[in-house]
């Protein structure tokens, strides 16, 4: 390093070498973080002119960076299990939803997520009953786990918790239908094409002040969107 | 006259000889083998300690163990680039080695923890230009999401993760960016000194700032923080753990904004030549002493919060929640306790810069040199007085408003005083346009906008209305960037033959200086309107109406990020490859930084300590005396010497 003379053309070459490795860094970072996302889980139209989404959400998705975190899976056309919360879904459809529920749940914080809306008659379907409002004191008796929530599609639907001392009680996604679980089912259609935030708004991040941090903020855990295309 | 203090001075606390430097040396490799073990037993530590608290198994995050990593990390760090060395033996009862390469030829001690002023000023330099340009970068991540309302480039946390970091790189960057490279360059030698009062803290300065770019940084790996650089309490107490990277990044920042301040106050006020009075101490010195003193003043509180923010964070006490006995308002007021200071500490080295070098190239003296000073000092006592007008909408007494709205607008007046003082000095001058002097004629321009919007802001029932806004964010901007960014830049240009011994391109640099501005300002002041327009900042969808705006300023602001781009490679190239050699005193500046033997200037600065006997500005006085008698060595002869050898 000490007295060493490099020509004018070594300077160069070594600046240009320097430039070259800086753009590949930065190449590097964007590829591979900023631009890291869950995966998008693609519903495609039916011939009568209905989707069906299944998903299930999880107490701990059990996966990835954060796997003690709660989360959504969602399930592809070949039945395999995806931890996202990006859905592209065709325009102008109806979509028949079936959310698994695995996690246990809680008080509602407010009241007002108690009422289902926004899906086709304005219910949903709790283990095969139809709801329109739900109690966290009564049906199983285990409170709200979370909710589905399209603001702007003006959908909102809770989901009863399980109890998390079952014995079957499923600790890490995926989850399967042998584990304790309930199943709602409802529709809504989609209309126009856009991009649709929705969330969860059960404060379900655990060990975060208030429980509305780490998951309920993050892409492919409590918040996604639906692409309508 | 000359009095000779370089044996005095050379035999003192700086004084080393060169010596054989090998890859063990302390050096920034062994710092970050350091850094890295000093994490890695941290890490271990914190999760031995806090690993079984339900707490942290139920989160799936350890802030203990994060915390007392980064904790162990900086002692590592110092540790391996030799910082401890010195104090420990002395403490130990042992004399220690001056190790301090201070003489020592070649880039390598540019890389090590060094003593010597201007070698700390150049890491200074490289060290701000990484951070701005990764901010930069940032910045324009954010400009590409905003191209559309809908279609989405980042997630809406990603998004958000990107503009936290933005800011809090951009906002510790800019506390430095003067009075890193320039003032701990430049003022040593404006004043007549050989060195500077604490070499070991100003290095200490430097050294905390690549740590705390990388901790930052990391954050965005570890789930960023989405509460932005304001970091507001409950949000940065339920963020993850990139929560953490922004209190070490932050908080390291601020000490070594204490280490810079401390030295560069004490260093003016006792190491100035004879005869450098305070009448004849250029505005740059006067501008660096306001901003040491605030710094000083106003930083340890940020470390204070961030410390109070830490406990909560991990020790799991609730000072900052108020469900819990605490108060998100402690966290705002002990922030902009040291904000809005901060908001200051960036502009008035801007202003000294400023102040600095429209005389020389308006080849007149200061106007109202003394209302330049005053003016500094006066920015920097009423920047104690005015934070709570970032609290207006935050539930605060409405009593308290008019107050704050008062010292906010009553700060204009300080403020004018420095915009005057230059439009005094522009009058009826003879004005070479240089790039130097164009980048200063920026400042004005730009600082216009700025500073009237800020009156708007400061006002109580327009600020109820833009609060938030964009507006808001152009407003700071036009400061901030417009200000003491393109103070810096002209001060890259105008002091780069100083520094490195070689002239720069005035055409690259006028190519360079009509794009930045021309793409800062067709970024900038759009936003005005879509702020006013009713875009709210960190949000990173808008309304559709709003885009045909937003596309131009992203698209403005790539204009600009390529308008840097060029800058950094036709700068490069020209003091890499190209070393046109500068010839003496290629500004015709009185000031005595320009009076040495070599650019760069020799280890110790002067042979001898020039006597002063004339001020820095009398540019328009054909009898004036040079400003000192000064002994040069080579006069007439080359004055650049090879920086690396």
């Amino acid at each position: 390093m000490k007295g060493v003379r490099l020509s004018k053309g070594a300077r160069a070459g070594a600046l240009l070498f320097g430039f070259a490795a800086l753009i590949g860094l930065l190449i590097f970072a964007v590829a591979g973080y900023l631009r890291t996302s869950p995966p998008t889980v693609s519903v495609g139209a039916s011939s009568s002119g209905s989707v069906n989404l299944v998903m299930q959400t999880d107490g701990a998705v059990g996966v990835g960076p954060h796997p003690s975190w709660v989360g959504y899976f969602v399930q592809d056309a070949s039945g395999a299990w995806h931890q996202t919360t990006l859905i592209q879904l065709p325009q102008n459809t109806d979509v028949h939803v079936t959310l698994y529920e695995y996690d246990s749940g809680g008080n509602l914080r407010n009241s007002a997520w108690s009422k289902i809306e926004g899906t086709a008659g304005g219910v949903a379907y709790i283990n095969g009953t139809a709801e329109s409002v739900v109690n966290p004191n009564t049906n199983t008796g285990n409170g709200i786990a979370h909710t589905f929530n399209v603001p702007a599609l003006g959908i909102n639907v809770p989901m009863y918790g399980v109890s998390g001392s079952a014995k079957n009680f499923c600790s890490t996604g995926p989850c399967n239908t042998s584990q304790a679980h309930n199943t709602i089912t409802f529709s809504f259609h989609t209309g126009g094409a856009g991009i649709f935030r929705w969330q969860c708004f059960v404060p379900c991040g655990l060990g975060y002040l208030e429980g509305n941090g780490g998951p309920m903020q993050n892409l492919g855990y409590m918040a996604g969107f639906l692409k309508v295309v | 006259m000359a009095i000779d203090f370089s044996q005095e001075t050379k035999s003192g606390s700086s004084g080393a000889a060169a010596h054989k430097s090998s890859i063990f040396q302390p050096s920034i490799i062994t710092g970050m083998v350091g850094g890295g073990l000093g994490f890695l037993f941290g890490h271990w530590a914190g999760n031995a300690i806090g690993g079984g608290y339900q707490q942290v198994v139920g989160s799936g995050q350890n802030d203990i163990a994060i915390v007392l990593g980064y904790l162990f990390a900086v002692v590592g760090w110092f540790a391996g680039l030799g910082a401890l060395n010195y104090p420990l033996k002395k403490m130990l009862g042992f004399e220690p080695e001056n190790v301090e390469h201070i003489s020592e030829p070649g880039w390598g001690k540019y890389f090590r923890y060094t003593t010597d002023h201007k070698v700390v000023g150049v890491q200074y330099l490289f060290g701000m230009l990484v951070y701005f340009f990764t901010a930069g970068l940032l910045a324009l991540a954010i400009r590409t999401e905003l191209l559309s309302p809908t279609h989405h480039i980042w997630g809406p946390d990603t998004y958000l993760e990107i503009v936290g970091e933005h800011g809090t790189m951009m906002m510790m960057m800019m506390t430095s960016v003067v009075l890193g490279p320039f003032g701990n360059y430049v003022i040593p030698l404006m004043i007549g000194s050989k060195k500077v009062a604490f070499p070991r803290l100003e290095a200490a300065s430097f050294w905390f700032t690549p740590i705390s770019y990388f901790i930052l940084l990391s954050a965005l790996w570890q789930g960023g923080f989405q509460s932005g650089w304001t970091s507001y309490a409950p949000l940065s107490v339920q963020q993850g753990v990139g929560q953490d990277g922004y209190i070490f990044g932050f908080g390291l920042q601020g000490l070594s904004m204490i280490c810079a301040g401390t030295n560069i106050v004490v260093t003016i006020i006792n190491y100035r030549a004879p005869g450098m009075t305070w009448g004849r101490l250029n505005v740059m010195g006067w501008s660096m002493v306001s901003l040491g003193f605030t710094m000083i003043l106003s930083v340890p509180v940020l470390i204070d919060g961030l410390y109070v923010l830490t406990l909560d964070r991990t020790a799991q006490t609730s000072l900052l929640y108020g469900a819990h006995g605490g108060s998100s308002f402690l966290w705002e007021n002990l922030f902009w306790f040291f904000g809005h200071p901060e908001v200051y500490l960036l502009a008035i080295p801007g202003f000294g810069m400023v102040a600095e070098i429209v005389p020389v190239f308006a080849r007149k003296p200061v106007f109202g040199y003394k209302t330049a000073a005053a003016g500094m000092i006066g920015l920097a006592i009423l920047s104690f007085f005015v934070w709570q007008h970032h609290l207006f909408q935050s539930g605060m007494n409405p009593d308290m408003r008019p107050l704050f709205m008062l010292t906010t607008e009553l700060i204009s007046i300080p403020t004018g005083f420095i915009y005057l003082v230059g439009m005094g000095t522009l009058w009826r001058a003879r004005i070479r346009l240089t790039v130097p002097m164009l980048f200063m004629l920026g400042v004005y321009f730009n600082f216009l906008f700025g500073g009237v919007t800020g009156v708007y802001v400061s006002d109580v029932p327009i600020n109820v209305t833009v609060h938030g806004s964009f507006f808001v964010m152009a407003h700071f901007h036009y400061t901030i960037m417009g200000g003491v960014i393109f103070a810096f830049f002209g001060a890259i240009y105008y002091y780069t033959p100083l520094v490195t011994g070689y002239q720069l391109s005035e055409k690259l640099g006028k190519i360079h200086f009509w794009s930045m501005i021309i793409a800062f300002n067709s970024t900038f002041l759009p936003l005005f309107a879509v702020g006013l327009l009713g875009q709210p900042r960190r949000v990173f969808e808008y309304a559709a109406r709003l885009q045909t705006l937003n596309d131009w300023v992203s698209i403005s602001s790539y204009v600009l990020g390529l308008s840097l781009t060029f800058f950094v490679v036709t700068w490069m190239w020209q003091i890499v490859v190209t070393r046109k050699k500068s010839v003496r005193d290629p500004w015709s500046s009185r000031s005595l930084e320009w009076h040495v033997d070599s650019y760069p200037p020799p280890p110790y600065n002067f042979e001898t300590i020039p006597v002063v006997v004339a001020g820095p500005y009398e540019y328009a006085d054909p009898d004036a005396l040079p400003m000192a008698d000064i002994v040069v060595a080579n006069a007439g002869r080359d004055v650049a010497r090879e920086s690396v050898r």
